[in-house]
């Protein structure tokens, strides 16, 4: 597969980085965290798409989310970005599908996987944040009239992610 | 069956040990093993003997006898005496255990061995019996290599650490990624955001270095090596200078690109055989420094080793031996897959580094068999 540890010369050279990343990518076909999947687009391999599938028991519930995510070439000490490919109703997504997280911001820690990662946004469907929101309106809406916003969210999932 | 060992002994030694003991034959035998005894129809007196003649002989002919002896006994094992008599024989029993635990010692390390160095060095000349033993245990060694690998492994690069370094709230990393972490990222922790001293947390754990280069010495070594490949020079040096990994597999890239001339490669052929042939040179006199025999050319390499093992030596040395001799195999391994890159090689010269491969290899060969041997001898 990938240039494990046990081939003691890699067929190509790769970066820090890339190393990095080909480790994860094997762990992460290894051993998937639950509901979600990622790998790399192309032959890019600072390129990924993941999916996440909605947490039953919330508005998302039975959505399958596209995200993007682009690896900095200097990662790990940088937080990839990730991206919502699939529109979606939340108070943390940004309209352009940026997804707003402390982790991947200023809470960034080169410890982190992309597994941690799409499990956090994963959790941040079920929970979100309204009082760090990038969209105040839908935090507003979550804050004030949870089950109305639930309903946009649920129906939102049904337009754009199934 | 006791009193005709006892007829075996000198009459001198049982007069002598009659004397040293009827005095204080009262506190040495209760009176409830007394009773005991008699029961069983042993006379005290032939008791007595027979105790002391296991306890005050240490040397007897075999230690079937004397396990015999003890076995015969070992009903009676109330008194006090009793007990330090089947105290003494005990090592005897232990003897026995012991064998098991370096067994499994020598597993592990069999398995690593197995793993590093490729063919040719487990065919050493040995009886079946330790053949079979050997197998049984590298079957069973280490099922808990995953979790280890995994335990060891650095939270930044993935990879098993290298040259750990641990963080004040007991984080270890490789010494590097932890490095550019607290360069990039801020000086914390990169897994529990603890902030971390300045600057101390660049010192290797070296603890768990070693743990670590004794538990996965294939990957250890493969970095290693790669850091000497690219630094040409250092292929004449013993001892490999850490370099950065990272700048490794960088410049790995432009090796094959540019490939020294072939006359280079021969040259530093010839130049690793013969750090080898000083090594094992080396080595082979320092391992038998106790010995009085003549240490002639080093052409007879194998007569010597093969007369001469089963000499204890540092455990220490045995290891940097060990780690050296995969260097230079990995190296060599190394060297033939690039040199077969190249289309063709005038005749004369692949003879020769074909030559000095099969010399080094033969070296390699008959060193491993010797640390081979000497670990089954431990």
């Amino acid at each position: 597969m990938i240039s494990g540890t046990s081939s003691w010369l890699p067929a190509t050279s790769v970066s820090a980085s890339g190393k990095r990343i080909q480790r994860e990518m094997v762990e992460l076909n290894n051993d998937p965290p639950p509901h979600c999947s990622a790998g790399p687009k192309g032959d890019n391999l600072y390129h990924w798409i993941a999916t996440i599938i909605g947490t039953p028991g919330t508005p998302y519930q039975g959505g399958i989310f596209f995200l993007d995510i682009i690896f900095p070439t200097d990662y790990p000490f940088n937080p990839p970005q990730v991206v919502f490919k699939t529109r979606i109703y939340h108070c943390n997504v940004e309209p352009d599908g940026h997804v707003s997280m402390g982790i991947l911001k200023d809470g960034w820690s080169p410890a982190l996987t992309i597994t941690k990662v799409l499990l956090a946004v994963r959790s941040l469907l079920t929970n979100p944040d309204p009082y760090n929101a990038v969209v105040p309106g839908i935090a507003h809406l979550y804050l004030g009239d949870r089950a109305k916003h639930d309903d946009i969210a649920a129906e939102w999932t049904v337009r754009f992610a199934k | 069956m006791v009193e005709s060992e006892e007829q075996k002994r000198s009459p001198i030694i049982q007069k002598k040990l009659m004397e040293s003991n009827s005095q204080n034959m009262a506190t040495l035998i209760s009176p409830r093993f007394k009773s005991a005894a008699a029961m069983a129809g042993w006379d005290e007196e032939a008791l007595l003997l027979a105790t002391l003649i296991v306890e005050d002989t240490p040397v007897r002919d075999s230690k079937h006898k004397k396990r015999f002896v003890l076995n015969s006994k070992s009903p009676h094992n109330n008194s006090s005496r009793k007990r330090r008599v089947l105290r003494n024989p005990r090592p005897i029993v232990l003897d026995l255990d012991e064998e098991e635990t370096p067994k499994k010692d020598n597993g592990k390390k069999k398995k690593e061995k197995k793993n590093c160095v490729s063919e040719g060095i487990n065919k050493v000349e040995e009886n079946e019996n330790k053949l079979t033993e050997k197998n049984s245990t590298t079957a069973s060694a280490l099922p808990c290599i995953d979790k280890l690998r995994e335990e060891l492994s650095c939270a930044i690069c993935l990879e098993i650490c290298f040259e750990p370094s641990t963080t004040p709230c007991g984080h270890s990393f490789c010494r590097k990624c932890l490095r550019s972490a607290a360069d990039k990222c801020g000086k914390k922790c990169p897994k529990c955001r603890q902030l971390i001293s300045n600057g101390r947390s660049c010192t290797v754990n070296t603890v768990l270095w070693n743990t670590i280069q004794l538990l996965f010495p294939q990957e250890i070594e493969a970095r290693k090596v790669m850091s000497t490949t690219n630094n040409r020079q250092a292929a004449s040096q013993i001892v490999i200078p850490e370099t950065t990994f990272y700048t490794n597999t960088r410049n790995r890239s432009i090796q094959p690109i540019y490939p020294s001339s072939r006359r280079n490669d021969i040259d530093e052929d010839a130049a690793l055989a013969r750090i080898l042939q000083r090594q094992i040179d080396t080595t082979t006199t320092r391992v038998h420094r106790n010995q009085t025999s003549s240490s002639s050319s080093s052409s007879n390499n194998v007569g010597r080793v093969r007369t001469r093992r089963g000499v204890s030596t540092n455990q220490d040395e045995d290891a940097a031996f060990a780690l050296r001799l995969q260097r230079e195999e990995f190296l060599q391994a190394f060297k033939s897959n690039s040199s077969s890159n190249h289309e063709e090689q005038p005749s004369s010269s692949s003879s020769t580094t074909s030559l000095g491969r099969a010399n080094l290899r033969a070296m390699a060969t008959r060193a491993m068999n010797l640390r081979n041997s000497r670990n089954r001898r431990m």
